[in-house]
């Protein structure tokens, strides 16, 4: 299901590369992972695996968290993330199954902070903005704080004329702010429009999984859409569209190589060899 | 939850709009959800019909299909003419099973923004009427790409220099419903809905079991009253004693009415203008949410 690799990763430089250009910014945090690999099955060592970007031999590439993605993307030492002390609240009294005070208390002890970051930071070298999604809060749900971190980046992107990449990775939009939270589709893209607008480039690095409302908005927008291999990239999941139509899936349905088939992506590029494809992409729009 | 609390938390007055806490006090909100699906209901076209006698229907995307879910086309009303959208469900079972119940492919909004083009090109207003209960979830639509399609509608009624208004007429569902509702104002008849996700779907999300919808409804504040106690829509069209299945004519006069109103001002804004308040009343929907203390500054200094 996934592309094989084109280049070999030694040392964390990527050597079938034209620009030789780190494939980590930094060395990336640990993850959580599970013992075998879910698609070829081989034992995993996660030192190893934290080597070569949570990317397995068969070329399955693990979930990564936000900060996973702030350290794969940002230079050492560069990032300077903005607006984390905006937060979320509960303001539907959402009770059953699980008041959502809770949740956000709970991610909140764990380390969280909200589905969305957003800062500065320079990408081997060339000044961005980057926004990244975190599936571990709320399954990555775009959310008023989400919304607006995103919505403040863009804006401030578009007045410094600094690139953005954005890194996805959501179900949508969170059902535990109601109608509010469908109304971040419509706050992110008047504030994207502007972005456009004002001639900044915009890439937006589609991981997996990446659905509903987010896909729906800013998701697909980019300037250039890149999808990692394998990554599940739609609109309505597989799951209600079998509920609702009775319909056979074909495999690899939604796919990020499905969705290259179907012009919604430009790119399906392997983790170890975006960090290069960005840098080139941002020299060539800049250029 | 108490019915007033959304008056309660940001001390509005529950008939600051045209309400009349009236019998909808008593209505359950899964009551309310079944009267916006009541099979009875008038649909976009009858209001149109009544609205511009003298409308025009017109079809297709320029690329591929038509999308019978959606209703487009021109018609003079209040001696200008119009572009007029809508959702449209269908009356019998071979109708609807044509017009998809109302759920758009994605040659539906190709179709909206191709017509909203030529609106800008001749300087016509836009009035959208939102009846749906979602975007079609099906295989069809993944593959032409659906999500993208709303994406970049929603992007591109931002930059729609002639005047927009939207009213949810019916059933106001998730994405594909915004799609067609970003406009200068948005209004809601009474027994409408407009939320996140359709009852069904926010229960098969937070449960994994769609049987919930009852419970997902209470907590999800989709009705016209909760709506525009947030502030998401402006104004809230009464219908007459029962809901707008009893009396087709008196519903259309009420919400003509109350759009003629919102549209006249927007008619003589300077294009800029307009565009720039289209762009804070979206961007700043929340900002009732964000005076909470810990949301930080709503607008940030100038860089």
């Amino acid at each position: 299901m996934s592309l094989p690799f084109r280049g070999r990763v030694r040392e964390g430089v990527l050597l079938v590369s034209m620009v030789h250009v780190p494939v980590t910014g930094t060395k990336l945090p640990p993850i959580a992972l599970s013992t075998n690999c879910p698609s070829c099955g081989v034992g995993l060592v996660p030192e190893e695996l934290r080597e070569q970007a949570y990317v397995c031999d068969c070329g399955h590439h693990f979930r990564m968290h936000g900060d996973a993605w702030i350290a794969l993307l940002a230079d050492e030492g560069s990032w300077r993330e903005r607006w984390a002390d905006v937060r979320p609240h509960d303001l539907l009294d959402w009770k059953v199954p699980k008041p959502y005070q809770q949740t956000i208390d709970q991610a909140r002890q764990e380390g969280l902070n909200e589905a969305v970051r957003t800062g500065t930071a320079t990408l081997a070298g060339r000044p961005v903005w980057l926004g990244v999604f975190d599936f571990r809060f709320v399954g990555g749900t775009l959310s008023i704080v989400a919304g607006e971190r995103l919505a403040r980046g863009f804006e401030q992107a578009a007045a410094s004329h600094t690139p953005y990449v954005l890194v996805t990775a959501s179900g949508g939009a969170r059902m535990q702010e109601g109608v509010l939270a469908l109304m971040q589709l419509a706050k992110v893209n008047a504030a994207l429009g502007r972005l456009h607008a004002a001639r900044v480039p915009y890439f937006s690095v589609l991981t997996d999984p990446t659905f509903g409302g987010v896909s729906a908005s800013l998701a697909l927008l980019g300037d250039v859409n890149l999808a990692e291999p394998g990554a599940a990239i739609g609109f309505t999941g597989a799951r209600v569209i079998k509920q609702a139509t009775y319909a056979d899936l074909p495999p690899g349905f939604q796919s990020a190589e499905f969705q290259l088939e179907c012009g919604q992506v430009d790119l399906v590029v392997p983790r170890v060899e975006l960090r290069e494809r960005l840098a080139r992409l941002l020299d060539l729009y800049t250029g | 939850m108490p019915a007033n609390f959304w008056s309660r938390t940001l001390g509005l007055s529950w008939e600051f709009g045209t309400m009349r806490p009236r019998e909808r006090d008593t209505l359950s909100v899964w009551q309310v959800v079944e009267l916006a699906r009541h099979p009875d209901r008038p649909y976009s076209l009858d209001y149109i019909k009544r609205m511009a006698p003298d409308f025009v229907e017109l079809h297709g995307d320029r690329i591929s299909h038509d999308d019978p879910a959606l209703v487009a086309g021109l018609g003079t009303w209040h001696g200008r003419t119009t572009v007029f959208f809508g959702h449209q469900k269908g009356r019998t079972l071979a109708e609807r099973v044509r017009r998809n119940w109302g759920m758009m492919h994605p040659e539906g909004y190709r179709k909206a923004l191709r017509i909203a083009r030529q609106a800008v090109k001749f300087g016509f207003p836009i009035v959208s009427l939102v009846d749906t209960p979602g975007a079609f979830p099906g295989a069809a639509a993944e593959e032409r790409g659906i999500a993208a399609a709303i994406a970049g509608a929603i992007m591109e009624w931002f930059e729609t220099p002639v005047p927009i208004v939207a009213a949810v007429i019916g059933e106001g569902g998730s994405g594909g419903a915004l799609g067609m509702a970003v406009a200068d104002r948005v209004l809601m008849l009474e027994n409408s809905t407009y939320s996140v996700a359709s009852p069904e779907a926010a229960a098969s999300i937070v449960w994994r079991d769609n049987a919930r919808k009852v419970e997902a409804a209470d907590q999800l504040q989709l009705t016209s009253r909760d709506l525009l106690a947030m502030g998401v829509v402006e104004e809230v069209v009464p219908e007459p004693e029962g809901g707008a299945h009893v009396d087709y004519e008196g519903t259309a006069v009420a919400l003509e009415n109350a759009l003629w109103r919102h549209l006249q001002p927007l008619l003589t804004m300077p294009v800029d203008e307009l565009l720039q308040h289209r762009y804070e009343r979206f961007r700043y929907i929340d900002s009732l949410i964000a005076a909470h203390p810990d949301f930080g500054p709503k607008v940030e200094p100038k860089v």
